[in-house]
């Protein structure tokens, strides 16, 4: 039900264009984060800050070459576009991905082994970077921080796939890849 | 590159997630076929590899660098299907953690990227690598970059012409292809230049084992 209101909202969102509807959209949005409204709304500012100041300040930039430059324009679409941000991070405090997903086993698998190895590579790469930069007694030409980086890459396709093999043999040992095994069945 | 969310008209988004979705489901299917038992560990494990990859800080000249995709890479070594489907879900995954993109960009974001990106990596490699193997390689990695980059600034610039109000005001984007074309595709024809001398050394490194 959630989701289903996250997407009419979603498109709703783009297909108002009146900022004072846009305006009453984000204290619903508001209003349903609760307690949340500072830290999501800190998160949503920080993660649309650079690219709507670079749109905005090239459009009224416009405006010293004569072009005819909108203040409805640049109020309805940050409005709109801090709305649709601020609504995702809201979703997304407010559920649990796995459990949304939980209407397919394969969906669910898929996402929680992602969101578990993102972390380990992370930290896989940023120790890489700084074994590199711990190592180095001078600053790198360009053409060794090249050799550098496709190191780094192939050192991470190789765990990945060293990953891959034992994720694939210990599902397999808990009979998650048995084809009498209902789609909808828990995990271990 | 990603387009952030609520610069795309639903006249856009929505027809793209039609797309999108058949894309999906075709990728599906084509890996079912392909693959056996490994695929989903591999696929999680290479979506989780390609969002950290796309951190990985690509060296320029004068000592500032730009984060890569790895979009070449990826469909040399795994093919245009398999890197659309985790393209995506990087991409999803993205908008969802860290607001980078977005829900209504996503399918635009997908088909220009995981799609378009990988398909011209791979049309490129097979064009040019039975001749000439690095050549095909660096093709490779400067498509990766290069055509998504075309797509996103066409969507882009069509925004004015398909979403304004009736005194031409625009609704969404408010930059033609004149200006999303030049602004878009220059830079990203330069930064090529480094994905593809990345995807060279990377493959290469790779095929030496």
């Amino acid at each position: 039900m959630l989701l289903l209101g996250y997407a009419i909202a979603v498109v709703a969102a783009t297909s108002v264009h009146n900022p004072w509807w846009l305006a009453a959209g984000l204290l619903l949005v508001a209003a349903l984060a609760g307690r949340q409204v500072p830290t999501i709304g800190w998160r949503a500012l920080r993660a649309v800050l650079f690219f709507s100041l670079v749109i905005s300040i090239g459009y009224a930039a416009g405006a010293l070459f004569g072009q005819a430059v909108s203040l409805d324009y640049l109020i309805l679409v940050n409005i709109r576009v801090y709305l649709l941000i601020f609504l995702t991070f809201t979703l997304a405090a407010k559920i649990d991905i796995l459990r949304a997903l939980s209407f397919s086993r394969n969906l669910t698998y898929l996402v929680t082994l992602v969101l578990s190895q993102i972390i380990p590579f992370r930290r896989l790469f940023e120790d890489l970077r700084l074994a590199a930069e711990s190592r180095r007694l001078r600053r790198l030409r360009l053409r060794e921080r090249y050799l550098q980086s496709a190191a780094a890459a192939v050192h991470l396709f190789d765990r990945a796939e060293h990953d891959a093999r034992e994720i694939a043999l210990a599902m397999r040992s808990r009979g998650f890849f048995q084809p009498d095994a209902p789609d909808n069945a828990p995990g271990d | 590159m990603h387009i952030p969310d609520g610069f795309l008209s639903p006249q856009t988004y929505l027809p793209a997630y039609a797309l999108a979705v058949g894309g999906w489901v075709y990728a599906a299917r084509e890996l079912r076929r392909r693959v056996d038992e490994t695929l989903l560990p591999r696929l999680a494990v290479l979506t989780a590899l390609a969002f950290v990859l796309m951190t990985v800080m690509l060296p320029l000249p004068g000592g500032t660098s730009v984060h890569a995709s790895g979009i070449g890479i990826l469909a040399v070594v795994f093919g245009p299907w398999l890197t659309f489907a985790v393209v995506s879900l990087v991409l999803l995954l993205q908008a969802l953690v860290l607001g980078a993109g977005g829900v209504t960009v996503l399918p635009v974001n997908a088909l220009a990227m995981g799609l378009g990106g990988s398909v011209a990596a791979c049309l490129g490699y097979r064009l040019l690598a039975p001749r000439w193997e690095r050549a095909g390689l660096f093709a490779a990695g400067w498509l990766a970059a290069v055509v998504p980059a075309a797509l996103v600034a066409v969507v882009l610039g069509l925004q004015p012409v398909i979403a304004h109000t009736s005194d031409g005001q625009p609704l969404f984007f408010p930059f033609g292809l004149s200006v999303t074309l030049p602004a878009v595709l220059i830079p990203h024809a330069i930064l090529g230049l480094g994905e593809g001398l990345l995807t060279v050394l990377v493959v290469s490194f790779l095929r030496r084992r």
